[in-house]
């Protein structure tokens, strides 16, 4: 089986793939200090839970350096696999436009050709994560680029750590945009400021490429705020993990 | 500066900003950062050298907003002690002349009612101010006047400085427009996430207030980073940087009348 492992800037997320199947899934905090053998418990425990999988390929992408090194040690001590960490070198089947291609984050080319292979299409994915990330890919099957933007999870904890009135809130969609009391403004000003964000940089960028494109959305706050969103068509909370999927399927030749 | 003249201080989470009025014209303005951790004493040696490079007008009144908890007794402080002015701080008890139509109107903070003061006053219509600080915030005035409510955001600077501190391989950038909304590099990636994207959390907040209210509302920006924003964004109409110093001078006037 295949074992694909996305490490984010707040959470790993583990993923085992039986041929393109997710049979299972789980995700961990991203702690840098965190070290080989404490992942080795922790995924022994997993695991364990799910039968002890014959774990004979992976794949990893990483946006952590330090946190790279200690899942490729962790790979080739506790299951004997040497991964296959996306970056320069790696195959991916799609022709990276950037201007260093070498810059762009492996999440970003894992989304973009996990999106690509389901569309076929002019495509534009969106990953609501630590760093809201937008990406844009041509018909023809080409990365361009993209956009970077503050996350809406860190953007919050600034917003109640920095201004010294305001409290940490549930996030929860309140019930009209304009606010009557603080709560509300502010889960106002989370989910909709999100939802706008969004919707608006993805109407900037079909815009700029003159023709519509589809729109695909993942990440942990994806399923936040689609269901307000004019733009987002689709959610897959696992786009990254299938994107890796396909880059290793492109790189063992099968 | 003859005749005696009004200091407001607009106390924010990040910047302090002071305001000398001679009448209805504001003739000096200074911009201080807001630091809890600093006394009355060292504000008082600041304010009073930033006073005198003005040629020490004679301070007839002082106006305060402020939004920082700690700050309003090291401010008390700093007015009576070095400019033996007792001032007047905007809050519960102060006549606003705006009816606060929030749930618990001593929620509001300060500076929001200063600033829809403000803008009511110059527009007479139905109003939307948005203040770039530390959170960027939205607030909302009724045609009849009223303040109604608003919407709290992350704001820019604080929202960047998460993404920097908290995403590996990501660092700081210039705050300038790029070219292209689709960056081909990181460096014009960020800068179009930060400002494309804080304009179109702007522009998407405001139609969504003005579509909840069926109004089509006059739109205010203040803040820092108001002059950044503004020429992208298709919903702000007009730029007043001294918006909530010229609020703070409004409400001295009405609490003066007495």
């Amino acid at each position: 089986m295949l074992l694909a492992i996305d490490v984010g800037n707040t959470h790993t997320v583990f993923g085992l793939y039986d041929g393109d199947r997710l049979q299972h899934h789980w995700r961990l905090a991203s702690d840098r200090a965190r070290t080989v053998d404490e992942y080795g418990v922790l995924l022994r425990l997993l695991f364990a839970g799910v039968g002890q999988p014959a774990i004979d390929a992976i794949a990893v992408s990483s946006v952590v350096p330090p946190t790279t090194q200690v899942i490729d040690a962790w790979c080739r001590s506790y299951l004997a696999v040497a991964p296959l960490v996306v970056g320069p070198g790696v195959r991916t089947g799609m022709p990276i436009l950037y201007d260093d291609p070498q810059q762009v984050g492996s999440d970003r080319v894992a989304n973009a050709v996990a999106a690509y292979e389901r569309t076929r299409d002019a495509t534009i994915v969106v990953d609501c994560g630590t760093a809201t990330k937008l990406e844009y890919i041509t018909r023809k099957g080409e990365y361009i680029g993209g956009v970077i933007a503050p996350g809406l999870g860190i953007a919050g904890d600034a917003l109640f750590e920095r201004a010294a009135r305001l409290y940490r809130v549930e996030l929860v969609k309140p019930k009209q945009v304009l606010a009557r009391n603080t709560a509300h403004a502010v889960q106002s000003g989370l989910i909709y400021g999100y939802v706008s964000l969004v919707d608006g940089l993805v109407a900037r960028m079909q815009r700029e490429i003159r023709g519509p494109a589809r729109v695909i959305a993942t990440g942990g706050y994806a399923s936040l705020l689609a269901p307000e969103s004019d733009t987002i068509e689709e959610v897959d909370e696992f786009l990254t993990l299938e994107g890796l999927r396909l880059i290793y399927a492109r790189n063992s030749g099968q | 500066m003859s005749a005696a003249v009004l200091l407001a201080i607009d106390v924010s989470n990040t910047q302090t900003v002071l305001g000398v009025y001679e009448g209805k014209t504001l003739r000096q303005h200074w911009r201080l950062q807001t630091h809890t951790g600093r006394t009355a004493d060292e504000y008082g040696v600041l304010v009073g050298s930033l006073l005198a490079g003005a040629g020490n007008p004679a301070i007839g009144g002082i106006a305060v907003s402020s939004s920082v908890p700690p700050m309003t007794q090291v401010i008390d402080t700093l007015c009576r002690t070095y400019i033996g002015r007792t001032p007047l701080f905007v809050g519960p008890g102060i006549r606003t002349g705006m009816p606060i139509l929030y749930d618990k109107p001593q929620e509001v903070s300060a500076d929001r009612i200063v600033n829809a003061i403000a803008a009511y006053e110059r527009t007479r219509a139905a109003t939307i101010i948005v203040d770039f600080s530390t959170a960027t915030i939205f607030d909302y005035v009724s045609e009849k006047g009223e303040y109604v409510g608003g919407v709290i955001a992350p704001g820019l600077g604080i929202a960047s400085d998460a993404l920097f501190e908290r995403a590996a391989k990501l660092y700081r950038v210039e705050l300038v427009k790029p070219k292209h909304v689709i960056g081909r590099n990181t460096v014009h990636a960020i800068q179009s996430g930060l400002i494309y994207g804080y304009v179109a959390l702007v522009d998407g907040l405001v139609t969504r207030i003005q579509k909840e209210n069926k109004v089509r509302a006059r739109v205010i920006a203040t803040g820092g980073f108001a002059p950044l924003l503004a020429p992208e964004s298709e919903t702000i109409e007009e730029v007043d940087e001294f918006l909530t110093l010229d609020g703070l001078r409004l409400i001295y006037e009405r609490n003066a009348q007495d």
